[in-house]
């Protein structure tokens, strides 16, 4: 074969992004139903609580209701998902502190958002990196999500409690809210 | 250019080499490499390695829904040409990718982990002889085309297919060198036990591959011994580390020697036998794993942890008799045994393997080369 050719690109990626809006944003939170995503990971239990204890107390949210994923390192089942957009006006999901679980975090935001439920994913910082690769691979680049300092998985509750209200203006920026 | 590489009294090549280096550097600056230069791959280059199969290009291999990719033998195809194999060498790696979409893990984010596995690929039948695959000394590497290229090829679309790169979507602490590389070919001519893939019913004459997914290649010296026991004590102790313990169980590829296999085989043990004796061995006592604060399990994610963490279940790996006794291994055929390297040495390796099983006491991912999916 003589003459040029052109590389061939090894990724399969045709560059179309996939439709990447958010969700209609609440104007305030007040008689809101809270979901919390909980994805199994150590103490995301605890500070999906703390926020939602928050949320309530300071900004009228009315309920919040815990729902768990049956495995951390895959995005939420079709299920679960349904059962979610069916009972909750806006979700909090926690907590990506490993590779796949802030990857998997960042999908179901994108997954929530695009079902017209604002969301916010909390990682922990040190997986910033892997939860953006995760929004570029799902055609939403731009999804924001809330990073923590890492880490999670060792606090105490005390320490759970500061993380929440140290992410709670990051929460309601990202949920359309005035603080 | 073709003839003059085939003329073994041509002793150079002119090349344009400064084109070749610019090549090389615009896929680098493309990030579509493992770091290593990767061989241009063009639509003629291309038809090469399709033509070595019947499958429609656009059929899919593997795909992880997750992160919304699919592998389909067009993009394993590019891959491979990519890591320098040879077309020959492509219905291997589709094979492989078979393999792994077998696998528990693969599919559910293994390779975004923080543990940082690789994937290995074992080949047994009559295709390593017409690929020249390595099944003797040096089985790890290096010096082998098709070994290198071979694994190198699943690692390129992993990074290129499915955006596993590393920092990014992987986000492995550490790492292993098999992330580079890792296919074997099992020394079945110098082996005295059958070959791997008659365990799962295929011919002796048939081409199988088998996919594992590995953490450690640990090395086991021991030339010192005929006595069978002894040697599997040598396996057993590297088996039941507890820093490899991440869940319940551990699970191990061993990839015994030719001397090794010998001194088993020559003793009437059968690999059944060897996995067997292992099985019974591969123990902890519960105050063992307590000082190393992995003598429960979380309820939430079947981890190991300390017995006073808030997560904490007791494990149910005690014997029922004698709860202190914590096995480490699901089943005997938590251990799998391959034969390779070369009958010089009584050296072999133990590969750690995240995870055989469970959910299936019998390991199921391999596929034979050529079948029709």
């Amino acid at each position: 074969m003589n003459g040029t050719e052109l590389l061939l690109d090894p990724t399969g990626l045709d560059g179309s992004a996939d439709e990447s809006f958010l969700a209609p944003r609440p104007v305030s939170l007040r008689g809101l139903t809270l979901g919390l995503l909980d994805n199994t990971k150590p103490n995301a239990t605890q500070l999906l609580n703390e926020i939602a204890a928050l949320l309530q107390e300071k900004h009228g949210v009315a309920t919040a209701k815990l729902y768990t994923k049956d495995y951390f390192g895959t995005p939420v089942k079709d299920e679960l998902l349904r059962q979610v957009v069916d009972e909750v006006d806006i979700v909090v999901t926690a907590v990506g502190d490993c590779g796949s679980c802030s990857a998997a975090t960042v999908a179901d935001g994108i997954l929530l958002e695009r079902a017209g439920i604002p969301t916010v994913s909390i990682v922990s910082d040190s997986f910033n990196m892997s939860g953006r690769a995760m929004a570029s691979v799902q055609g939403f680049p731009g999804f924001d999500f809330h990073a923590v300092p890492h880490p999670v998985a060792s606090l105490d509750g005390e320490q759970i409690r500061e993380r929440a209200e140290q992410a709670l203006p990051q929460i309601l920026r990202i949920l359309g809210v005035e603080s | 250019m073709t003839n003059i590489m085939n003329d073994p009294d041509t002793i150079g090549l002119r090349v344009d080499a400064e084109a070749i280096r610019e090549t090389m550097e615009y896929y680098d600056a493309q990030s579509w490499t493992d770091g290593l230069p990767v061989v241009p791959v063009t639509e003629s280059y291309l038809q090469k390695f399709l033509a070595e199969t019947t499958r429609d290009p656009a059929a899919v291999l593997f795909s992880m829904p997750h992160l919304n990719r699919e592998l389909t033998v067009r993009l394993a195809a590019i891959n491979a040409a990519l890591a320098g194999c040879r077309p020959e060498y492509f219905p291997v790696v589709i094979a492989a990718w078979e393999a792994i979409a077998k696998e528990p893990l693969p599919v559910r984010g293994i390779w975004q982990s923080t543990t940082g596995t690789a994937p290995l690929t074992v080949v047994n039948g009559p295709i390593r002889g017409e690929i020249e695959l390595n099944g003797a000394g040096n089985v790890f590497g290096s010096g082998f085309r098709a070994n290198a290229t071979i694994g190198r090829a699943i690692r390129l679309a992993l990074i290129n297919v499915f955006g596993l790169r590393p920092h990014l979507l992987d986000q492995a602490t550490q790492g292993t060198p098999a992330k580079y590389t890792a296919c074997i070919a099992e020394n079945e001519e110098q082996s005295p036990w059958p070959p791997l893939h008659t365990e799962y019913g295929f011919d002796a004459s048939e081409s199988v591959v088998t996919s594992f997914v590995i953490r450690s290649v640990m090395h086991i010296e021991a030339r010192h011994t005929s006595v069978p026991e002894q040697l599997a004590l040598d396996f057993v102790d590297t088996i039941r580390r507890t820093g490899a313990l991440i869940h319940q169980f551990t699970s191990a590829l061993l990839v015994l020697s030719p001397e090794h296999a010998q001194v088993f085989a020559g003793a009437g043990w059968s690999k059944d036998d060897l996995r067997t004796y292992i099985y019974g061995q591969v123990v902890r006592s519960r105050q063992e794993l307590a000082a190393v604060g992995k003598d429960a399990v979380s309820r939430s994610t079947n981890w190991r942890v300390p017995g006073d963490h808030p997560d904490a279940i007791a494990d149910n790996a005690g014997e029922p008799d004698d709860p202190d006794t914590v096995r480490l291994l699901r089943y005997p055929t938590s251990i799998q045994i391959v034969v390779a390297g070369a009958n010089n040495a009584g050296v072999s390796a133990v590969a750690e393997v995240i995870v055989l099983n469970p959910p299936n006491e019998f390991p199921m991912s391999y596929s034979k080369i050529g079948d029709q999916e």
